[in-house]
């Protein structure tokens, strides 16, 4: 590997870009459909126009790793929607861990083996599509850190002392380059939340997994999930995180949905609301809370709003 | 002196697995267990044991992995590839070793849940869309929000996915697989280490 492993946001982007395409994610866009939303409005107040394109399909990524698509499937679906990208002369910006993994370690795959490079575009040729390689994928996390400055001059709704534990996400830490940290202690999004006048919380386990990815939350759901989060759950309990961030809509499926069952199974008490990162920036920067989807969540953020003293705009 | 390989000896069987060349670096593992050590599904179930499934394969013994219920625990979160000194991606190897356990009628009742999510997947162009009632929810908290209710994705997108389904063997894939075939696991472990194939 002769690229990079670890680089600073100032060396991601030299400058800041004037307009971005946003990959669109399945879950983000159904499941937490605020979180869409949520980056839209800070890239608004950013200055960073989005572009979206309704030709873009699903990265077929999950459901490669779940074993029911074959490798073909997804690496053919990969190059068709980088090429859709690539025909704007646009980067990737995915808002998603799953998305970001994916069109990465594929769009890898493809770039390192001439003969899949190969096999993707044949397919897609039929549809009059051609994949180069040309376009970068990145995560709009490493823009917010890239802006940190500007975000922290323009909030609004200062987080006054909340505690928020941040959960990063393993598919964005495990990548093999060009990325904000190794994934050994990284600091990236704490010092998002001290910009935005929060309280980052060092939880002991913040980097376990949340448990969702590959299905295992679909078919080794008591087996193996739950004892698992419960962990996580525990450590943020004990060190008094009051909100949890993620910056994948998938995790916060996984660390938002189950705790209520976790709650029965273990007779416990937990009532960690789960928000994207940018909901929780928009927020500091003063976005309606109408329009950021708190209402699909299952754990309620009523709590928090009230304690920011924020109105909840119903 | 160039290091010894698994390959001077065995042919190189553990391409058995790795059909798809994505692991080439496999027999560069220097069975150090630092995957081990950051892996959360180990921490659960010792017998789950990356670098054991890594040494099995490279000697020619996935056999029993591919049997075993372990490999389907993993979550695929890629801490084993994170603190790899050799940066071995294990993940890519997983997927393999469950394809080919697949192909042997082993453990699909692990992925049989998830051919219903890939036939839908197919029409939708998304993931995980859930079935009438789950969408009205959708709508209504996309309408909340000021967006179209539902994700702006084109005709034209949804057809060109379900072709791309056909055009690489997906739909064939999918359409064979079913739990009837589905054999039952033998397995046991004393200490963390499976004894038997």
């Amino acid at each position: 590997m002769t690229e990079q492993r670890v680089v600073t946001p100032e060396e991601l982007f030299p400058e800041v870009p004037e307009s971005i395409f946003l990959f669109r994610s399945c879950t983000g866009s159904m499941e937490y459909p605020g979180t869409e939303n949520a980056i839209k409005e800070v890239m608004n107040k950013l200055g960073v126009k989005i572009v979206m394109d309704p030709d873009q399909t699903c990265c077929s990524g999950y459901l490669l790793t779940c074993s029911v698509y074959k490798p073909e499937l997804s690496l053919a679906v990969t190059a068709r929607n980088l090429a859709i990208v690539e025909k704007q002369d646009l980067d990737t910006y995915v808002f998603c861990n799953g998305c970001y993994g994916y069109n990465r370690e594929l769009a890898h795959i493809m770039k390192h083996n001439p003969a899949y490079m190969q096999m993707a575009n044949d397919v897609i040729a039929k549809q009059g599509y051609k994949y180069e390689g040309k376009t970068e994928i990145h995560h709009v996390q490493e823009l917010w850190c890239r802006l940190k400055d500007e975000i922290a001059a323009k909030v609004v709704h200062s987080l006054k002392g909340l505690k928020v534990g941040v959960h990063y996400g393993c598919h964005y830490l495990a990548q093999q380059y060009h990325i904000l940290d190794d994934g050994g202690y990284p600091t990236f999004h704490e010092e998002i939340i001290e910009a935005i006048g929060g309280t980052p919380v060092f939880y002991k386990e913040r980097q376990l997994c949340c448990g969702y990815s590959v299905g295992r939350g679909i078919t080794h759901k008591e087996e193996m999930v739950q004892p698992h989060l419960y962990k996580k759950f525990m450590s943020a309990k004990d060190a008094g995180v009051q909100l949890m961030t993620t910056v994948c809509p998938g995790c916060n499926v996984g660390l938002d949905r189950e705790q209520p069952n976790i709650n029965k199974r273990y007779e416990d008490e937990f009532n960690i609301p789960v928000i994207d990162l940018s909901q929780l920036i928009a927020l500091a920067l003063g976005v309606p809370v109408k329009k950021l989807g708190f209402e699909a969540n299952t754990i309620s953020l009523n709590g928090i709003l009230t304690k920011l003293g924020i109105e909840r705009g119903e | 002196m160039p290091r010894e390989k698994y390959s001077d000896n065995n042919d190189g069987l553990y391409k058995e697995v790795d059909t798809y060349n994505l692991v080439e670096n496999l027999e560069s593992c220097l069975a150090c267990g630092k995957c081990v050590g950051n892996c959360p599904v180990a921490s659960l179930s010792p017998s789950y044991n990356p670098r054991q499934i890594i040494s099995d394969v490279l000697s020619g013994n996935s056999e029993k992995w591919l049997k075993s219920e372990e490999i389907w625990r993993c979550f695929w979160c890629a801490g084993c590839a994170t603190v790899c000194p050799n940066d071995i991606q294990f993940p890519l190897l997983m997927m393999q070793l469950r394809y080919r356990a697949v192909e042997k009628n082993y453990g699909l009742k692990h992925i049989m849940p998830f051919k219903r999510f890939a036939l839908r997947a197919r029409e939708d162009g998304l993931t995980f869309a859930p079935s009438e009632k789950g969408r009205e929810k959708i709508k209504r908290y996309r309408s909340n929000l000021g967006t179209s209710p539902w994700p702006e994705i084109s005709d034209r997108a949804k057809a060109e996915y379900k072709e791309l389904f056909n055009l690489t063997g997906a739909t064939e894939h999918l359409e064979k697989l079913s739990d009837e075939a589905e054999k039952p696991v033998s397995f046991s472990y004393t200490e963390g280490r499976i004894t038997n194939d």
